[in-house]
């Protein structure tokens, strides 16, 4: 019995010895994945596409979502970039989608889908709208939503000649509440800044494109160059829409916070002159 | 037996030579950079063989290596002919110096990203070598500088890249254009040295060499010639007659023409050669054209310099990084001028100018940037700290005679007519930005604007249906690379969100990249709609 037990706890050390090697591979696999995962997103955010995609799947395909979004984000951009492989990207992200819609990655895989729609492969407008719409309608209190609600902003300001003008700027401003959101505040700024910069394209100048600059600088950028030319903006827009006070008071506030680097001092101050000079 | 010919053994016999020769210098060099294994090396390469820059270079590196013995600092200037090949070899073969000279249009986004640290961390810390400096040493290294490292509008800039979002380089100098001249040719021609202050004033003083030429029989133009320096002449003309142009075309009312309004508003025909603010700027150069010496479009840059030096031209448009070399090798006075603007109440040029452009948006260059690879990179920071500390700068721009970029640094006395001028107006527009097509026929057809037969309007006969086409393909093909862009940024932004995500996106790297996706997706769309509807 004596031996039958110490052979037995003997097999049983083993046993737990090999549970033990077992579990510190899996542990130490899994390590390794997910440091391949979080260099994966490093690289790809580097502009190293290839890298990215070698980081992605240098560990066998598993069940992990998040590392099968960076492949596919990665292998959209790889090098050589093809038909091909878009299509591949196309059809990976269609399956995440489908495999679970509800997650975060469902739903950049949504606005990838959208995008490559849009600028990576021929596709009629309307698909591309429906493709935005997807994204939005999945969850529009996201920050991809936001997203994507101002990228088909942009749709429907330059990609729908169907519509006439007002019809443009009416249809891309009626997306606000979600591309105009707090989620992104840059992004909510470059949107209203995008509406703005549309009317003054098509030399469209009213009280709405004025708002507009209002409430791009309201939300404000960290980008002292936009910033700094939204300012001016507001006191020109306001010019010329014969609002002296409105004016002049930009003209101020741009003058006092004018960076080292920007030619325009002079010009806006002759111009602010040249205002409180009249009547 | 056959006998070697004489000449197939001379021919051996040097080939032999240089063999050794080259083996000899091979491990020379190799002798050189062994080093102590407790020294440590720091390398740092660039490509401005300019006299005076390494120079300086090197007495800042011996400095340094007084305050840190342990430390070696080696220079290495490289040709700029061989700058790019140079570069990919070394970065690729994973033996690159420490530090590099940048240049946006050397460094794209895959180079930066892959091969160089950022250093944006780094500028927001203080600079230790600013120490002594009361007004400094409160502040960042990025603060240091005297215009605080602002990223360029067009995101060009050596130091910044908009589309990674760092800073990369430290940058060491600012460049701007003068034109030089030669002051006892300026004496002689005038009785006096008087620098012009109008346009008007340099057309009579181009008269007055020319006349002093004839009359001395001397062969003296005066100006020297290559179209590198003439179109330093001629940009800076063409901003300053066409400001109040610019105002009318500005459709986004910022103030600012950018390039892609101008092109813009020529393919929606808001502007042509013939707008009489463009015609009379391509006039500007008819007026002053006559005085260019015979043959000067088929001169290169080093051919101006020369004539300039040797004393056959009296004058020469060029960046202030010819200055060290034109103040050290002529045997002659130099001074210099900013090129003289329009008069408003000027008959011909002024209804159309505001004055003299400002200079407030020169950016700061000579940047370099740590390579990944560096074995040191903490002692290669300390370095680049030391180099562009208030002392050493100081000491650059007093050696080199290029500008100072840091604040506090006195001005040499020989590099006061460089400064940037800050007091002056935006600048108008200029129709070399009218594309790749535009910009090539103003340089095929700018003999039409010099000689005895200067005319502009034969100039904008022959230009004119060139940028009609040159616009449209420009505004396509700007369409074009910005799409190869969005699309990599739709992969980088994937790689941000999930970096970003876990502690919220507002203000991140993502939220930044996505605005500025944004504005460049409007920009292009607004061409192509442009290209469809006109």
């Amino acid at each position: 019995m004596a031996i039958d037990s110490t052979a037995g706890g003997g097999a049983r050390a083993v046993c737990r010895r090999l549970c033990f090697c077992l579990a510190a591979l899996v542990a130490t696999g899994s390590l390794r994945a997910a440091s391949a995962e979080t260099d994966g997103w490093q690289l790809l955010s580097g502009y190293l596409f290839r890298d990215a995609y070698d980081a992605f799947t240098r560990q066998p395909v598993s069940a992990d979502r998040a590392r099968a979004l960076g492949e596919a984000a990665s292998l959209l951009n790889h090098p050589p970039v093809t038909a091909g492989k878009i299509e591949r990207t196309e059809a990976q992200l269609r399956q995440l989608i489908a495999a679970d819609g509800t997650d975060d990655t469902a739903m950049y895989a949504r606005l990838l889908l959208a995008r490559i729609v849009h600028l990576h492969r021929p596709a009629e407008i309307a698909e591309v709208e429906t493709a935005y719409r997807a994204v939005i309608q999945a969850n529009s209190s996201h920050p991809l939503a936001q997203v994507a609600a101002g990228k088909l902003a942009l749709v429907y300001l330059y990609q729908r000649p169907d519509l006439s003008v007002p019809q443009r700027l009416a249809a891309a401003a009626e997306l606000a509440p979600v591309a105009g959101t707090g989620f992104l505040p840059e992004t909510a700024c470059a949107y209203y800044r995008a509406l703005a910069g549309a009317a003054l394209f098509y030399n469209v100048l009213d009280a709405q494109v004025l708002a507009w600059l209002h409430r791009a600088d309201a939300i404000g950028t960290q980008d002292v160059l936009v910033a700094a030319s939204l300012r001016i903006q507001l006191a020109e827009a306001a010019r010329a829409l014969g609002r002296r006070e409105e004016a002049l008071a930009a003209y101020h506030r741009f003058l006092e916070s004018i960076l080292p680097t920007d030619n325009r001092f002079r010009t806006a101050r002759e111009r602010m002159e040249e205002l409180e000079a009249s009547p | 037996m056959t006998r070697i010919r004489p000449m197939t053994l001379l021919a051996g016999v040097i080939l032999v030579g240089l063999f050794v020769f080259s083996a000899g210098r091979l491990f020379q060099n190799k002798a050189g950079v062994v080093v102590s294994p407790d020294v440590e090396v720091i390398r740092f390469a660039h490509w401005q063989l300019e006299p005076g820059v390494r120079e300086a270079f090197a007495a800042i590196a011996a400095d340094y290596t007084a305050l840190h013995p342990k430390v070696k600092v080696e220079q290495m200037d490289i040709p700029s002919r061989t700058w790019k090949q140079w570069l990919r070899t070394q970065l690729v073969g994973g033996t690159p110096p420490d530090l590099i000279e940048l240049a946006a249009y050397e460094n794209p986004d895959d180079m930066l990203a892959r091969y160089f640290t950022p250093v944006t961390a780094y500028l927001e810390e203080k600079n230790p070598y600013n120490d002594d400096e009361p007004d400094l040493r409160g502040r960042s290294w990025r603060e240091s500088y005297a215009a605080e490292l602002i990223p360029t509008p067009d995101g060009m800039g050596s130091y910044y890249n908009s589309n990674l979002l760092e800073y990369y380089g430290a940058p060491n100098t600012l460049i701007t254009v003068r034109m030089f001249y030669n002051r006892n040719l300026l004496k002689a021609a005038l009785g006096e040295e008087r620098v012009p202050r109008t346009f008007d004033e340099f057309v009579t003083l181009c008269e007055a060499l020319q006349s002093y030429a004839k009359k001395t029989g001397q062969p003296i133009t005066p100006l020297a010639g290559s179209v590198f320096n003439i179109t330093k002449i001629t940009d800076t003309l063409f901003y300053t007659v066409t400001q109040r142009l610019a105002i009318e075309l500005d459709y986004s009312l910022n103030l600012e023409l950018s390039g892609h309004e101008l092109l813009i508003q020529y393919v929606r025909r808001k502007w042509s050669l013939h707008t009489p603010a463009v015609r009379a700027s391509l006039q500007t150069v008819e007026a002053f054209g006559r005085f260019l010496p015979p043959g000067w479009v088929q001169l290169g840059r080093e051919d101006g310099m020369l004539q300039f030096l040797q004393g056959r031209a009296a004058m020469l448009a060029t960046g202030t990084w010819d200055a060290g070399g034109i103040l050290m090798q002529a045997d002659f006075p130099v001074g210099a001028f900013k090129m003289p603007s329009f008069r408003r109440d000027d008959p011909r040029y002024g209804p159309g100018t505001l004055g003299r452009t400002s200079e407030a948006a020169t950016f700061a260059a000579l940047s370099f940037g740590l390579t990944r690879a560096s074995k040191h990179p903490e002692r290669a920071i300390d370095f680049l700290r030391f180099l562009t500390s208030r002392k050493s700068n100081t000491k650059f721009a007093r050696i080199s005679k290029w500008l100072p970029v840091i604040k506090g640094v006195p001005m040499p006395v020989e590099a006061e007519p460089f400064q940037p001028v800050l007091d002056g107006y935006i600048g108008g527009v200029n129709m070399r930005g009218l594309g790749m097509r535009g910009a090539n026929a103003f340089l095929q057809y700018l003999h039409l604007l010099s000689g005895k037969e200067a005319s502009a309007d034969r100039f904008i006969e022959a230009i004119e249906p060139l940028c009609d086409l040159g616009a449209g393909e420009e505004l396509a093909h700007i369409a074009r690379v910005t799409l190869t862009t969005l699309r990599q940024r739709d992969s980088v932004l994937a790689g941000l969100y999930r970096q970003n995500n876990a502690s919220g996106l507002a203000r991140t790297k993502f939220d930044r990249l996505a605005a500025s996706q944004l504005d460049s997706e409007a920009q292009r769309l607004q061409g192509l709609r442009t290209l469809e509807d006109n």
